[in-house]
């Protein structure tokens, strides 16, 4: 392949690797500073309860407590955690303390103490008198006559948000058919497990200002929803993002920031507050449990005619980001379908809230489509992989349910190139172990599925970006999505350093975020940081560009158009001949003296579409019939995600999302105690995520594909590698065995 | 009440210390807090995930399971005493080399579990690092590329010794 830029496409090491492999990267939990005090949250251990009595004096009396605070003492308001854009759809219904809790874990006090354990010797000091409410954790359960309301008094049934949209009428679409297939899945709620678990520091100082240093993915939503909160403008409240280990979705939602700003208020000194794992168990957000009903109407000769998709999704006590889920998985519909109705409803339950995780929705969705459209497949004889094929979005194809138009797809040869890598595993395999194929009751046996995502909100996103030139022909980009861990620093200084010519990427500084310099941003969820955010980087650096050229023109006295950037460097076409400049002779020469000017580029960007990346995920199973015992030893991963601006950096992204999908698909489950009503997860030996040694092998293969709206042709890739995992590993299971499995975790739900 | 406590000797990276230290404060606590060696991390508290895995007297243990007494007398590693931005240790310029890092979180720990390995064992085959590595969780990388920078820090390990037996 002809090597199309110079520093785009290359595998360069991430710009904070020496830190992170040296110790030296300061996570929030690695902060300490003067004065700083420590908070912990009393957390209700009932599912649905009512606070009629509490207590604080004893606690107040344990040496080293400076302050505690119960649901009394704090603003009586209702808000929504999510960092997501202002939507009419976001539902206000939660509150930083509350006398009301609706499940396990809802916060109903605060210490602010010397020590983390003086904190805990209070906590345990705090006397709560609760009367049990009745508690419900299924959608079912929710849905049934009669039902205990979660939110009585804002909704008269629990279910708080629906969406539906149809495209053609998918009833008369059924008619048309030759053949309908329907079919019921269901889903279960999963944990991020993020290696660093949720923190934050919070200073609210004499001068009424407020400083949060914690785990986020989005600062200035979080600004946003604190300022509304404490009542302070915007410009008094500082969200920064320090080094994040991990997230996957979970700090999309505000989580104890609230909490902390008011235990700060009333000593005026930074307090600390990490979650214990425990605590980040069962009280940070969860993937959505689902339940989703599937009818699908194709004719004799192997074509979608109609599509219904009707989902239930579990959102816990609260909705946070409920409702913007369902019109997102709506939008996840990647074959032609002239007949397509989805339909919605995010419930409430008294489980584990749920909130965003990678895939947000389309994980559910996706296992739900792929298996019908397998068991299609087997049921009429068909061949998944040119059933797909056949029915598939093409270049030109209008997105069912949206006014967007495909514009890049390499689907044929995400399936070219998955099939080849399972063509040389299967030969491998027959020169070597002879001793499983003799075991009778082992079989194994390969599972197929599609997968897509969007690259960012479809129609309402937004971004900017700031360039500032070092004297020395360095750069600082300033971006307010932070780098969680995926690596979006690397990739959005790469593009500066393409566009203007750096010669490495690593003299670019990205700061990624902190709401006191960096610009508006939404965050860090979507997948969006390589195309919207690169895109608003791409126009930064361009502007910043436009001015360097002009400059040059200046300088030189000769016509703007006599200005070029070729192959990384800048040439003025000049009387006395061609002279040719790097970024840094550029700079040197361009700033200081008369007529110097100091380099700045400038951009925000509004996408007018969300362009899908595609998957092809391809998994071997191996089961033992006699034991049950379930094995992955293969999984195979073909991804358009259009140019690929770092090899390195997307291969570690489908690896890490194809482990998360096997442990998805397998044996991560958080459930509910039906006798205690608790969840019965609650520490990493009980909920179980894969070690090196369960770990399958990972085969990962980027399509040659370029997106015409995307920054050097780039859409995204985070969410979609972990999507398609669990259909093609359930699609394993029935050719090895013969039983499909309609429930996840597969181990819940084994049957043969 | 007073809280008792112990007085301990414990060498670090190579410099002793010597502090009193409460009888149930963690080797990790004392490492992080007390002397502000931050690298080694907290994941779990409960010895599940390896995030605070240091090296104790050449075995590879999780400090938020040692009490600091107990490592009264001990040489313990952390990632800052192996090696430094100006002078990487075979294992981080791998870690760095492969993409072996994402979020960074469980790298200090990683590191130190494939250290203790190649300590021993300069050519492991990868199902010797992936069972050497199986204290450690990883959320980020499906541990394809961590297990190739153990591989790739192997071969420097043997180039090492090739060099000084030359």
């Amino acid at each position: 392949m002809q090597k199309k830029y110079r520093i785009v496409g290359t595998s360069e090491p991430r710009i904070e690797s020496i830190a992170k492999v040296t110790g030296m990267a300061k996570y929030t939990t690695d902060i300490f500073m003067p004065g700083m005090v420590y908070g912990k949250i009393l957390r209700s251990p009932y599912a649905h309860a009512r606070v009629t009595g509490i207590d604080v004096s004893e606690a107040k009396k344990v040496p080293g407590v400076l302050g505690i605070l119960t649901f009394k003492d704090i603003p009586n308001v209702l808000y929504n955690c999510s960092g997501t854009p202002p939507s009419g759809l976001v539902i206000k219904d939660e509150r930083i303390l509350t006398n009301k809790p609706k499940y396990v874990g809802d916060k109903v006090a605060a210490v602010v103490a010397q020590s983390e354990k003086t904190c805990d010797e209070a906590l345990k000091k705090i006397k709560v008198d609760y009367e049990l409410l009745p508690s419900i954790f299924k959608i079912e359960e929710a849905l049934a006559k009669g039902a205990p309301l979660v939110h009585s008094s804002l909704f008269k049934t629990n279910i708080c948000s629906s969406f539906r949209v149809e495209e053609g009428n998918v009833e008369q679409g059924l008619k048309k058919s030759d053949y309908i297939f329907e079919e019921t899945s269901r889903t279960q709620g999963v944990q991020t497990i993020a290696m660093e678990t949720t923190g934050c520091v919070c200073h609210y100082t004499y001068d009424n200002r407020i400083i949060v240093w914690g785990t986020t993915q989005n600062p200035h939503h979080d600004r946003r929803i604190l300022a509304d909160l404490t009542g302070l403008s915007e410009n008094r409240i500082r969200v920064v993002k320090p080094v994040m280990g991990g997230t996957f979705g979970v700090r999309q939602q505000l989580h104890h920031q609230p909490i902390g700003i008011f235990l700060s208020k009333l000593v005026r000194r930074p307090v600390k507050m990490i979650y214990d794992r425990e605590e980040e168990m069962y009280a940070s957000v969860i993937r959505h449990p689902s339940l989703i009903k599937v009818r699908v109407g194709v004719s004799r000769e192997g074509k979608i005619l109609a599509f219904h998709i009707k989902v239930y999704v579990n959102t816990g006590g609260y909705a946070t980001q409920g409702p913007i889920l369902l019109p997102s998985m709506s939008k996840k519909m990647q074959y032609k379908v002239p007949h397509y109705l989805f339909e919605g409803f995010c419930v409430y339950t008294n489980a584990p809230v749920a909130g965003s995780m990678r895939g947000f929705g389309n994980t559910q969705l996706n296992f739900a489509r792929e298996t019908i459209i397998n068991e299609i497949c087997e049921k009429m004889g068909w061949d998944p992989i040119d059933f797909r094929l056949k029915n598939h979005l093409q270049v030109g194809d209008k997105i069912p349910s949206l006014n967007d138009e495909v514009q890049s797809c390499k689907i044929e040869e995400c399936a070219q190139g998955a099939n080849n890598i399972k063509n040389i595993l299967e030969k491998e395999r027959c020169s070597q172990d002879t001793q499983i194929f003799n075991n009778p009751a082992i079989k194994r046996a390969w599972g197929i599925s599609f997968g897509n995502h969007g690259s960012g909100i479809s129609g309402r996103d937004q971004a900017a970006a700031v360039v500032l030139v070092n004297d020395d022909g360095t750069v600082k980009l300033l971006v307010g999505s932070p780098d969680i861990g995926q690596g979006s620093d690397t990739i959005l200084a790469q593009i500066v350093a393409e566009e203007l010519g750096l010669e490495t990427t690593q003299m670019v500084t990205t700061v990624s975020a902190d709401t006191e310099y960096t610009p508006y941003d939404n965050g860090t969820f979507s997948s969006r940081q390589a195309y919207v955010g690169g895109n608003a980087v791409l126009k930064a650096a361009q502007d910043c560009k436009n001015t360097i050229m002009e400059q040059l023109s200046l300088l030189y006295g000769v016509e703007a158009k006599k200005v070029y950037f070729v192959d990384g460097k800048y040439v003025v076409n000049t009387p006395r001949g061609e002279e040719c400049l790097t970024f840094a002779e550029v700079i040197h020469k361009a700033s200081f003296g008369v007529g110097g000017r100091v380099f700045i580029g400038r951009a925000d960007y509004k996408p007018s579409t969300s362009p899908m990346p595609f998957a092809v995920c391809i998994a071997e199973v191996e089961v033992n019939l006699d034991s049950g015992e379930i094995k992955v030893p293969n999984v195979i991963m073909a991804i358009d995600s259009g140019t690929i601006i770092n090899p390195c950096i997307v291969e570690g992204q489908v690896q890490g999302g194809v482990s998360m999908g096997v442990g998805y698909a397998l044996y991560e489950t958080m459930r509910m105690d039906p006798k205690f009503k608790r969840p019965l997860e609650s520490d990493l030996l009980s909920y179980k995520v894969q070690f090196a040694v369960d770990s399958p092998r990972i085969h990962v293969c980027l399509v040659d594909s370029y997106e015409p709206t995307g920054p050097y042709g780039a859409k995204s890739v985070g969410e979609l590698t972990t999507v398609p995992v669990a259909a093609a590993i359930v699609h394993g299971i029935y050719k090895a065995t013969g039983y499909w499995v309609r429930e996840l975790p597969v181990i819940s739900n084994l049957k043969f | 009440m007073i809280e008792e406590k112990n007085f301990v000797n414990i060498t670090v990276n190579g410099i002793k210390y010597q502090e009193n230290v409460s009888p149930n404060l963690t080797l990790l606590k004392f490492l992080r807090e007390d002397l502000g060696l931050t690298g080694t991390k907290e994941g779990c508290g409960n010895g599940q995930c390896g995030a605070c895995t240091v090296i104790m007297d050449g075995k590879a243990v999780n400090s938020c399971l040692v009490l600091a007494v107990q490592a009264n007398g001990s040489h313990v590693e952390t990632i800052e005493g192996i090696g430094t931005p100006d002078k990487l240790h075979p294992l981080q310029k791998a870690f760095i080399k492969e993409g072996a890092v994402q979020c960074g979180f469980c790298t200090p720990g990683m590191i130190m579990s494939a250290k203790v390995l190649l300590d021993k064992k300069n050519n492991p085959e990868e199902e010797e690092i992936r069972e050497a590595l199986s204290g450690n969780l990883c959320r980020c990388t499906g541990y394809v590329k961590i297990v190739q920078a153990v591989k790739r820090a192997a071969d420097y390990y043997k180039k090492k010794k090739k060099n000084s037996s030359l």
